[in-house]
């Protein structure tokens, strides 16, 4: 417990890192740092409604992030996060428009079922892939990506387009206010108890249960674990269809909660930050909901940033990619300062 | 030989740490030029580590290495070459798709461009005949014998006409045949000007080769190089053993050592068990040829409770398979298993680790253990198997019944949250015995349990073998050394090319077992049961 708390806490200094990177680029560029650093804090938790705004941002990303940790526990590298939270997105809608005028409290648990499904089936074929042929599941998930973004453009263009758009970004027709689980800022009791029950028994699944610790063998040694008579499969598609329900869940919430339609090209880095989010908090669950809302804030940071330091929004995309660049090179960058410790 | 000429290789105060751990503490040696010097002494002695050294490969912590007289710069394999110095790894580095023209010419100094395959074997065709190495220059690497690929290997080391030819433990995947034709081959060197250290650990082979030998124990040089006409075998067993295993049994000593004896005190303790049913029952097993070794064709060995069966041959012939096959993880063409009396073809390796099956397997640090996750999750992972996925586990209680396992077999370790990589080797094995050996184990399957393990830990498997076995649990050792087999089964079972090529009883005789595991003794097959 001790030891997974300082992995994390040494995560969050390559963030710092990274931030302090930024803020020394900004500066060169002609912004101003320091005004810029205090606008992301003030942007993210002090201003009046911004924790409100993070934790908006924080709870789909956490829901994502945390379903990616599970498979990334497992060995299996689920890159596809987004393509999963696209496709939950469009099952949601589909089965609204399904279900339209039917009674909210049978609609709104098919819903979610029908995103759910979604997001896992999305997460399935690359999976099966990988153990039907020993394809790398990194390759087919990734191009389930760009499949689901195109999946998104046409359904909000063709099968599901809102007449009355007015064309600058062709989106779904609006959900019934009926079947909405929050307003358009996004945080409701509904929200945040979903995201609870998932942190809950996702912890459990992983720190409480054979399938945790085997799953999670079975990531760092999967030989051992066939030796010892486990079935891969089961571990390893399982963990990874769990992430894909999770970021299809992720996906239903954008458009049951804040957004109440689908559009083309909505929130296109979500799942990438969930992968982020997730490797930052060392897979752990707990860490997960930490740095999950610490994104948030960025999230949330980015609406306020141009405002008050004059910076455009997609500084935020520059800082995210920058925290990207240190996780990746991380136990390099470990290595190379413990390296010069010991010859000191 | 002058006796002013320098030595052909000495070392002076060598030190070797790898990070908290000496491997070569102070050893300085020097070895006469045109001998035979064998360095002997246990896994973890310090006898690779030492190879490396001469031979450039490692760069010691301290100390010196002269060549001929003068002294090369340490860590640098190509000034050690220059100055006539090349090193025969223990594991085979020979490309496996590569014909042996291709292997020659790799690596082999000389031009660059165009190649022809004719031209390839005309260059190579009066170095390996110069050798007594006949061998198709058109047969590619995998399809050799070990003993032609390892001939091909010293072939190589000799294309820059070496000086010190260094073999590491080049006896050690050899059968008894293939050892005698290396030794031959070596008293050849001799002939020719070329002095030859041999890295070995059986004092057998030791005696049957070398001039001089040198005996090193933990690190340090203990004696030598004294001529080997100068020492006995039991001396030579003392110095390499030490006080390890004092109060061992001489069975054991003398296993552990290599010191041949007779086996004829045949282990008693199973007698009880005598009467019960077969535990293992394979019927003319055959498998589905894979990527992973040769197929079994129509093996049907079978043990019973309370003995231990060993599967003797060189490596390569199918013991790997036949593990495969009885822990579900090789297809079968034909045949049945049956394990307790019950037909468990069909059945999963879930079902059959239920039904008692347990097994040490070959790899220990792949195999046999996931070395990046902690002491508790490794251990516990069997358990966790018997029961459903989603079943509710308590770290907590976990990690206590582990410690209390882990107590019992005597593991050194710090916590049970901490890596399994982190353990030596020996204390490694422990663990996974603490897994796979309990009251409800039938079959106990154990592979080479004793590789690269020290003397303490080679003893401590066998008596722990011993004890299941005495417990009524059937006991499969597949093992490449025969001094091992011989010492702790009841009976031995030689493979070859996925066939039992014989059976043997004690008192084994050493050449006969030899001649079956090269196919020279097809006669013996059956002849004794």
């Amino acid at each position: 417990m001790r030891d997974r708390a300082i992995a994390i806490l040494r995560s969050l200094i390559f963030v710092a890192f990274s931030l302090i990177l930024c803020a020394v680029v900004f500066q060169f560029a002609g912004y101003n740092a320091p005004q810029m650093l205090t606008a992301v804090v003030d942007g993210a938790f002090l201003r009046p409604g911004a924790v409100e705004q993070s934790l908006r941002w924080a709870l789909p990303l956490f829901i994502t992030a945390v379903g990616v940790g599970i498979s990334f526990r497992a060995g299996f590298f689920n890159i596809g996060a987004q393509g999963q939270f696209y496709v939950g997105a469009i099952a949601a809608a589909f089965a609204a428009e399904a279900l339209r005028g039917g009674p909210a409290f049978i609609v709104i648990p098919l819903i979610f079922l029908a995103g759910m499904t979604g997001g896992a089936l999305w997460a399935l074929w690359p999976g099966l892939l990988k153990l039907r042929s020993g394809t790398d599941e990194v390759i087919p998930a990734l191009r389930g990506n760009f499949l689901a973004g195109l999946l998104l453009v046409y359904v909000t263009s063709g099968p599901l387009k809102d007449p009355s758009g007015s064309g600058q970004q062709v989106s779904s027709r609006p959900l019934d206010a009926a079947y909405r689980i929050s307003n358009s800022l996004g945080l409701s009791p509904t929200i945040i108890g979903i995201a609870i029950v998932v942190g809950i028994l996702m912890w459990v699944l992983v720190n409480r249960t054979s399938f945790g610790v085997l799953a999670s063998l079975a990531g760092r040694n999967g030989t051992m674990v066939r030796w010892q008579g486990a079935k891969l499969w089961q571990l390893g598609l399982s963990s990874f269809v769990i992430s894909g329900a999770l970021a299809g869940l992720a996906g239903t919430i954008e458009f049951m909660g804040p957004n109440g339609r689908i559009a083309s090209g909505f929130l296109p880095t979500h799942g990438f930050t969930a992968i982020l989010i997730a490797l930052v908090a060392n897979l752990s669950v707990v860490g997960t909901a930490a740095v999950a809302i610490f994104f948030g804030g960025l999230a949330s940071a980015a609406l306020y940033l141009p405002i008050m330091a004059g910076l455009p929004a997609a500084a935020i995309d520059i800082i995210n990619a920058a925290i990207a660049l240190f996780i990746t090179a991380r136990t390099h960058v470990e290595k190379f300062l413990r390296l010069g410790r010991r010859s000191s | 030989m002058s006796i002013h000429s320098p030595p052909a290789l000495a070392c002076r105060d060598v030190t070797v740490r790898y990070g908290d751990v000496t491997a070569l503490s102070d050893v300085s040696v020097a070895f006469e030029p045109g001998l035979i010097h064998a360095v002997v002494g246990q896994n973890g002695a310090g006898k690779t580590t030492f190879a490396r050294v001469a031979s450039g490969l490692v760069q010691p912590t301290n100390g010196a290495v002269e060549i001929a007289g003068q002294v090369i710069r340490t860590g640098h394999v190509r000034e050690s070459r220059a100055a006539g110095v090349e090193l025969v790894h223990q594991s085979f580095a020979l490309p496996p798709s590569f014909t042996v023209a291709e292997a020659m010419e790799f690596g082999a100094p000389g031009r660059g461009g165009l190649y022809s395959r004719k031209g390839l074997a005309e260059k190579w065709r009066a170095h390996l005949a110069g050798l007594d190495i006949q061998v198709d220059f058109s047969k590619r690497i995998r399809d050799l014998p070990v003993e032609t690929q390892q001939s091909i290997e010293i072939a190589r080391a000799l294309i820059t006409d070496a000086k010190v030819l260094i073999l590491d433990e080049p006896t050690a995947v050899l059968s008894p045949a293939g050892i005698e034709m290396l030794f031959a081959r070596v008293r050849r060197l001799k002939q020719r000007g070329v002095t030859v250290i041999l890295i070995l650990h059986k004092i057998r082979e030791v005696l049957g080769i070398a001039d001089t030998i040198t005996v090193l124990r933990g690190g340090r040089r203990v004696e030598g190089p004294v001529s080997a006409a100068d020492i006995s075998a039991d001396r030579l067993a003392t110095l390499i053993v030490g006080d390890a295993v004092k109060g061992q049994n001489p069975g054991d000593r003398d296993a552990l050592v290599g010191n041949g004896g007779t086996h004829a005190d045949v282990p008693s303790g199973h007698q009880r068990y005598a009467s019960l049913a077969p535990a293992l029952v394979l019927s003319a097993v055959s498998t589905v040829p894979d990527s992973e070794g040769a197929p079994l064709d129509k093996v049907s060995p079978s043990i019973r409770p309370g003995e231990i069966v060993g599967i003797a041959g060189v490596e390569g012939n199918g013991q790997k398979t036949l593990v495969r096959a009885i822990a579900d993880l090789a297809g079968l063409s034909a045949g049945t298993i049956a394990l307790g009396g019950e037909d468990i073809t069909r059945k999963s390796l879930a079902a059959r680790r239920a039904a008692g099956l347990r097994i040490i397997p070959f790899e220990r640090n792949i195999e046999g253990l996931s070395l990046t996750s902690s002491l508790w999750e490794n251990w516990s992972a069997r358990e966790l198997l018997q029961g459903p996925l989603l079943r509710l586990v308590n770290p907590a209680r976990i990690r206590a019944l582990c410690d209390g396992s882990l107590k019992r077999w005597g593991v050194h370790y710090h916590t049970s949250a901490q890596r399994a990589g982190s353990l030596s080797g020996g204390n490694a094995q422990k663990v996974i015995l603490a897994r796979e050996i309990d009251a409800d184990a039938k079959l106990i399957i154990a592979a080479q349990p004793t590789r690269g393990l020290d003397i303490g830990a080679t003893a401590f498997v066998w008596e722990s073998l011993r004890a299941a076995r005495d417990k009524g649990a059937a006991i499969l050792l597949i093992s490449s050394d025969l001094d091992e087999l011989f010492d702790i089964s009841d009976r031995v079972v030689v493979m070859l090319s996925g066939r039992v090529a014989g059976a043997f009883a004690a008192p084994y005789d050493i050449q006969s077992v030899g001649a079956a595991m090269t196919g020279a003794g097809a006669a013996a097959t059956g002849a004794q049961r």
